[in-house]
């Protein structure tokens, strides 16, 4: 089986790498026991697996420089199987039988709140990467690793239309088409208001059922309002289903975002190119100028591709479970220990430098309003550049 | 095995109290949820044999209302989980009320009929109630358990314990016997005296309540709600399976297959064993549904039923139950009755009187609507035209189970024993519903006295499939008898038979009028007729055209013609 | 009021998706009616189909890929019903059977191609045509096609052939249709063999039209399910009726209002047809 025998290499890997280290650095004692689910299985596998790639490469770095207050690190995962229900019982069992001595987030907004009251109830300090509705996040010792603001639905319209704003042709009428997807649906929501604000003009306004498979009539429906500008509320594969059928009807948007599509599939479609989304994260510099992180990427494509994964990039949702690695590993070092008060309190007050920017969560909620660290990409030629904001961007990258 | 019942309560109400770490109590939840659903589900669906696929939808019902009593809206939640409950009832009870009234609707149209409800309901929770963004629900839980999990996991315990109770005790009574029965044949079911319509209606009802209630607690479980997790069709086909596995014809076979499926899925939860174990799941949902047909305790069951020895009860002789009544006036009195099948005019005006204590033959060529005459009587079908008044009561319009409890029954033509039902059970039936209702313990002792009237006792515990056709034809009449009708239609009781099968049957007849019942014979056995009955009937082309002695009656020229043909003597 | 090519483009939309939807409905309404086995195991092998189209397409056009895997296929329904006859499994439990065997394709899809999405790149999509305002793209015509072809072909040989009248017969009283000299077996994998090829039509087109995943399985199987016993179970041409009444209301609801209440408006659809004419079904 693949996934073993890259399991072997990766024991024989770890194996070897600690013999050939220096004494001082080996990773010895007790293991610091990390437990997390995720949906290995379900609807929402298709995520989880780059999640738990981009964790293992974590776990190994973290052992290979030492592991954590010098203990080497264990991850102990399980799947949810996509169920929330089933992630409270596993985190309730990850906490009260298997003793973890840490939790780590699972994923999307169903299971991490389900995995938030567990935390709760058992005073543990929660990290989550990919939780969608800031304002649900009511416990007081979780902290997001994604670089979300407080209030996306404000915030991240605001960076679209900015970025926007620098096309050729900056848009001025508005199509608005979103599926009903809890976390999508909140920032099209806000986006409807804010481009009021902006002095654009909305010229559709289109809901569908998350699941959805015939995009027929929205296609010819955005086609006949003739819009500047095409506001995907997406995530997933729907981007490239809507782009298909309005490729059938032989019409593209003249500019159109799309907030969190699957970053594979577009790559190659003629109609996706020049389309803007959001990311935290994308492999080229200035992200890249870090060597740790240069290497992560390369290790990354490696372990994708064996695993099987298309897309071998890292983007927006390896960066955001690195980053949770990257934060843990600063808050029990800053702490010299695993007590998740201690951890919680120094997090409040402290922020820790990520792939993507310095987090902080010193706001309502432990989140920041009015900024994030979320950037906009847009698919030029088949590949995904990050175009604002221009600290961020692709050397040499504007808004085509 | 009550002190065993009494330790296994006493154990699982103090599962919390042990000190246990707090994930039993998540994982008792889930097992007992998955009791919930599955038993729910199995009250009706595999009791009547109407399988629903919109068990997601009544659950999705009960979450939803509890979510947006209790999280939008701040309510106890206490108290939204009786609502959930009614919520998901008015709904099944509205949905049943006019799904149940279409004949036509059986099987596959009553799973389609749910399973698009499901779609309806999701999308009116997503537009109407929810509006996108799911609803965050936190409450405050009674400290009547050392961890939130552990309220959590009484609350589920106690709805397990009902539905539990519920399947049990709607088995053990009429009211399961007559589902059972719908199952296997309804109309037959309908004819003996069970109330079919509301049967399946109040089925449908307690099972749409026990999800709505399961669905509550489960808003609270997971705190966190979207239409898409919630109205899935997979929770529709999980009950499903879980009720096939564990065996859908008892009450405990669904928290069997609950508890395996509900354990199998949970022990492939390893980080690393996650896509194997899907695979080996199901690879042994296969080998265990193949080595057990009939589910897991449908298997064990059979076995211990295959062993056990047929109790033949001694069956008291009966006194005459019915006043032996041959005064000759009308029992029933059928006046210009009309049916017609898509253009075939099965009955065209029938006129017709039967006088009590009598034995009627009723004879006419084949196809002449003897058996359509008997169908429309005894309500299996609504006459087109013409009264029929039962001791002066109208009973053309009258559902069939109210003409039973009248006091009329009938034998089929081609028996239609209730496959799933033992011979004892098929017999039992009839006393449970018929004119005199009698409680199951009451109606399986009258049900041995017609076993040994028939001489079928010895065979009581077996299958009707086990039965020959000559005995199968006395289980029809012993199951006609067992509700001591006043009016008996025997539909061709011996065609099939050798002679001497015949004369006992004949035997038999006879002791039944000598009862007090008042007889309609259908036979073309001439013998017989000529024998055995005190009038005769002559049915042609759907008219009544001679009625009286049968020595005239077979002289008269319309009846030669009719069955002989012109007379060239 | 939204223009005539709207609703006419819309109403072409809901033709194709139905059409897909009959497609994948026709197998399963074949082995439903014919053979008594409910086969939820027809959806995983449709995808799986789309799977190996897609993995095949590197090398070899979808239609060729076709000519490999329907035999497969065929070898594969033949499969599924000497093991289901072997063993006398009952209609309830062919539920479970064929579940069971659901989970074990798509464990093994997941292990192969992972659980993240595909999606074939193919010369076909790229193919459309113009009548008059409205736009025909070929995979949508390639789809339609095959569903009409395969599901009155089906209609035909049942009608018209001594196979189809020996089929019909064995599904209305085997005992009686084997007296007659029917021979109930050969009859029953010639059936379910089939029911698997048009599994893998379907999967060829799930794979021009469609991208592939694991859970996609799941998500078809309500509305293809719903089509199927709308449709009359073992009637060839029922499933894509039905499915073309679905995608139709959904896409004219999509056309005209917030396209959110599409479900409830062809599922109510279907509900009020039948309440109303229970008779035709």
């Amino acid at each position: 089986m693949r996934i073993d025998r890259r399991r072997a290499l990766a024991a024989g890997g770890a194996i070897l790498s600690t013999l050939a280290l220096p004494p001082t650095l080996r990773a010895q004692g007790k293991p610091i026991r990390i437990g997390s689910t995720l949906p290995l299985t379900g609807p929402l596998a298709s995520l989880a697996i780059i999640h738990k790639v981009t964790a293992e490469i974590c776990v190994e770095n973290l052992n290979k420089r030492g592991g954590l207050l010098g203990r080497p690190v264990e991850w102990v995962l399980r799947d949810d199987q996509s169920k929330p229900e089933l992630t409270r019982t596993l985190y309730e069992q990850l906490i009260t039988s298997d003793k973890v001595d840490l939790i780590q987030s699972p994923y999307a907004t169903a299971s991490i709140l389900a995995a938030m009251g567990v935390a709760q109830r058992y005073n543990k300090v929660l990290l989550h990467t990919s939780f969608g509705i800031p304002k649900l996040a009511k416990y007081d010792m979780q902290f997001q690793t994604a670089g979300s603001p407080f209030d996306p639905e404000n915030v991240w319209p605001n960076h679209i239309f900015d970025a926007a704003a620098k096309l050729p042709k900056p848009p001025k009428t508005i199509a608005i088409v979103t599926s009903k997807f809890p976390s999508v649906h909140a920032i099209s929501v806000g986006a409807r208001e804010v481009l009021k604000k902006r002095g654009l003009t909305e010229v559709l306004h289109l809901e569908y059922e998350f699941g959805n498979r015939d995009y027929g009539a929205i296609a010819s429906r955005v086609k006949e309002a003739n819009p500047d500008f095409l506001w995907g509320g997406t995530n997933g594969v729907d981007p490239v289903l809507m782009l298909e059928a309005m490729k059938k009807i032989d019409y593209r948007p003249p500019a159109q975002v799309h907030l969190f599509p699957a970053p594979g599939p577009m790559l190659k479609m003629p109609e996706a190119q020049g389309s803007l989304a959001l990311t935290t994260f994308e492999s080229h510099p200035p992200f890249t100028d870090d060597p740790a992180i240069a290497q992560f990427v390369k290790t990354y494509a490696e372990r994708a591709q064996q695993a099987g994964i298309p897309y071998t990039s890292v983007d927006l949702q390896s960066a955001i479970m690195y980053a949770a690695w990257q934060v843990l590993e600063a808050a029990v070092t800053a702490t010299r220990g695993t007590d998740d008060k201690a951890i919680g309190a120094w997090l409040k007050k402290n922020e820790v430098k990520t792939l993507f920017g310095t987090l902080r969560w010193n706001g309502p909620q432990n989140y920041v309003e009015g900024a994030d660290l979320y950037k906009i990409k847009q698919l030029q030629q088949g590949k995904w550049v990050v175009v604002h904001p221009t600290q961020w961007a692709a050397p040499g990258a504007k808004v085509v | 095995m009550r002190i065993a019942l009494a330790v296994i309560a006493a154990a699982l109400i103090g599962l919390p109290y042990l000190g246990l770490p707090a994930f039993y109590e998540s994982f008792g939840y889930l097992l007992l949820s998955a009791i919930v659903l599955a038993t729910s589900w199995n009250v009706l669906s595999g009791y009547s044999g109407y399988f629903s696929f919109g068990h997601g939808a009544f659950f999705g019902v009960g979450v939803y209302t509890t979510a947006a009593l209790a999280g939008k809206l701040g309510w106890n939640f206490l108290w939204t989980l009786p609502l959930a409950a009614l919520a998901a009832t008015v709904l099944g009870v509205a949905l049943g009320a006019i799904v149940f009234r279409v004949r036509s609707l059986r099987g596959e149209l009553f799973a389609l009929l749910t399973l698009a409800i499901t779609f309806v309901l999701a999308t009116i929770a997503l537009n109407a109630v929810d509006g996108g963004p799911g609803i965050m629900v936190t409450v405050d839980m009674p400290k009547i358990a050392p961890t939130a999990s552990g309220v959590i996991y009484l609350m589920m315990l106690a709805a397990a314990a009902l539905t539990l109770w519920t399947a049990y005790a709607m088995y053990h009574s009429r009211f399961g016997t007559g589902l059972l029965a719908i199952h296997d044949d309804e109309d037959v079911a309908e004819v003996m005296g069970v109330p079919t319509y509301r049967f399946k209606l109040a089925a449908f009802a307690i099972s749409c309540a026990l999800a709505g209630l399961a669905g509550g607690i489960h808003a609270i479980f997971v705190s966190y709600v979207t239409v898409a997790e919630t109205f899935s069709i997979a929770l529709a086909v999980n009950v499903v399976l879980m009720s096939a596995l564990g065996g859908t014809r008892h009450w405990l076979g669904p928290a069997v297959g609950a508890i395996a499926i509900t354990v199998l899925l949970y022990a492939f939860t390893s980080g690393n064993a996650a896509v194997v174990g899907r695979a080996l799941t199901g690879l042994i949902l296969i080998v265990v549904i193949v080595a057990m047909p009939e589910g897991i305790l449908g298997q064990i069951l059979k076995r211990f039923r295959d062993r056990a020895p047929a109790r033949a009860q001694v069956a008291r002789p009966f006194g005459n139950v019915n006043n032996v009544n041959t005064s000759g006036e009308p029992l029933l009195v059928v006046r210009g009755v009309a049916k017609a099948f898509k253009g075939v005019q099965a009955l065209a005006s029938v006129d017709l009187e039967v006088r009590r204590g009598e034995i009627l033959g009723l004879v006419g060529p084949n196809g002449s609507g003897k058996s359509t005459l008997i169908n429309v009587v005894s309500g299996h079908h609504v006459a087109d035209a013409g009264s029929i008044l039962f001791e002066g009561e109208e009973l053309v319009g009258r559902p069939a189970h109210r003409i039973a409890r009248a006091g009329i029954a009938r034998t089929y033509q081609i028996p239609r024993p209730f496959p799933q039902l033992t011979v004892l059970q098929n017999v039992a039936l009839p006393p449970m519903f018929g004119q005199v209702v009698m409680d199951r313990a009451r109606a399986e002792e009258e049900a041995w006295r017609w076993l040994a009237f028939t001489g079928l006792d010895a065979k009581a515990h077996r299958f009707p499939a086990d039965l020959n056709l000559h005995e199968r034809k006395f289980l029809e009449l012993a199951r006609a008898l067992a509700s001591r009708p006043k009016l008996l239609f025997l539909d061709e009781v011996l065609s099939g038979l050798t002679p001497a099968e015949m004369d006992d049957a004949l035997r038999l007849i006879r002791a039944i009028r000598d009862q007090g019942a008042t007889i309609v014979f259908v036979e073309h056995v001439m013998r017989a007729v000529m024998e055995l009955t005190d009038r005769v009937a002559v049915l042609t082309y759907g008219k009544a055209i001679a009625e009286g002695v049968p020595a005239e009656v077979m002289r008269h020229p319309e009846v030669v013609s009719a069955y002989l043909g012109a007379a060239h003597v | 009021m939204p223009s005539a090519t709207l609703l006419g483009q819309s109403v072409l939309s809901g033709i194709f998706i139905g059409s897909l939807y009959g497609l994948l409905g026709l197998g399963l309404s074949l082995s439903w009616g014919m053979l008594r086995q409910v086969n939820l195991a027809h959806f995983a092998l449709a995808f799986l189909g789309g799977y190996l189209t897609f993995q095949l397409s590197g090398r070899l056009d979808p239609f060729v890929t076709l000519a490999v895997v329907a035999p497969l296929f065929f070898l594969a329904g033949m499969g599924l019903h000497w093991f289901l006859t072997r063993f006398s499994v009952s209609l309830l439990n062919t539920l479970l059977v064929t579940f069971g065997l659901t989970s074990i394709i798509e464990a093994g899809i997941q292990w192969y191609w992972t659980a993240d999405f595909h999606r074939m790149e193919n010369a076909y999509a790229a193919v459309r045509w113009k009548v008059g305002p409205l736009f025909v793209s070929l995979p949508d015509l390639l789809t339609l096609g095959f569903a009409l072809v395969l599901s009155l072909g089906a209609w035909a040989v049942l009608r018209f052939t001594d196979l189809g009248k020996a089929i019909r017969a064995t599904t209305e009283d085997a005992p009686i249709a084997a007296a007659f000299g029917v021979n109930e077996k050969l009859l029953g994998y010639l059936v379910s063999g089939l029911a698997a090829a048009v599994a893998a039509v379907a999967g060829l087109c799930l794979a021009l039209n469609h991208t592939l995943a694991p859970v996609q399985i799941y998500a078809w199987m309500g509305v293809v399910f719903a089509a199927v016993m709308m449709g009359g179970l073992g009637r060839p041409i029922g499933p894509l009726v039905a499915g073309i009444v679905i995608g139709v209301s959904e896409a004219l609801t999509m056309a005209v209002t917030n396209p959110t209440w599409a479900p409830l408006v062809s599922f109510s659809l279907l509900i009020a047809l039948l309440l109303f004419r229970p008779a035709r079904f």
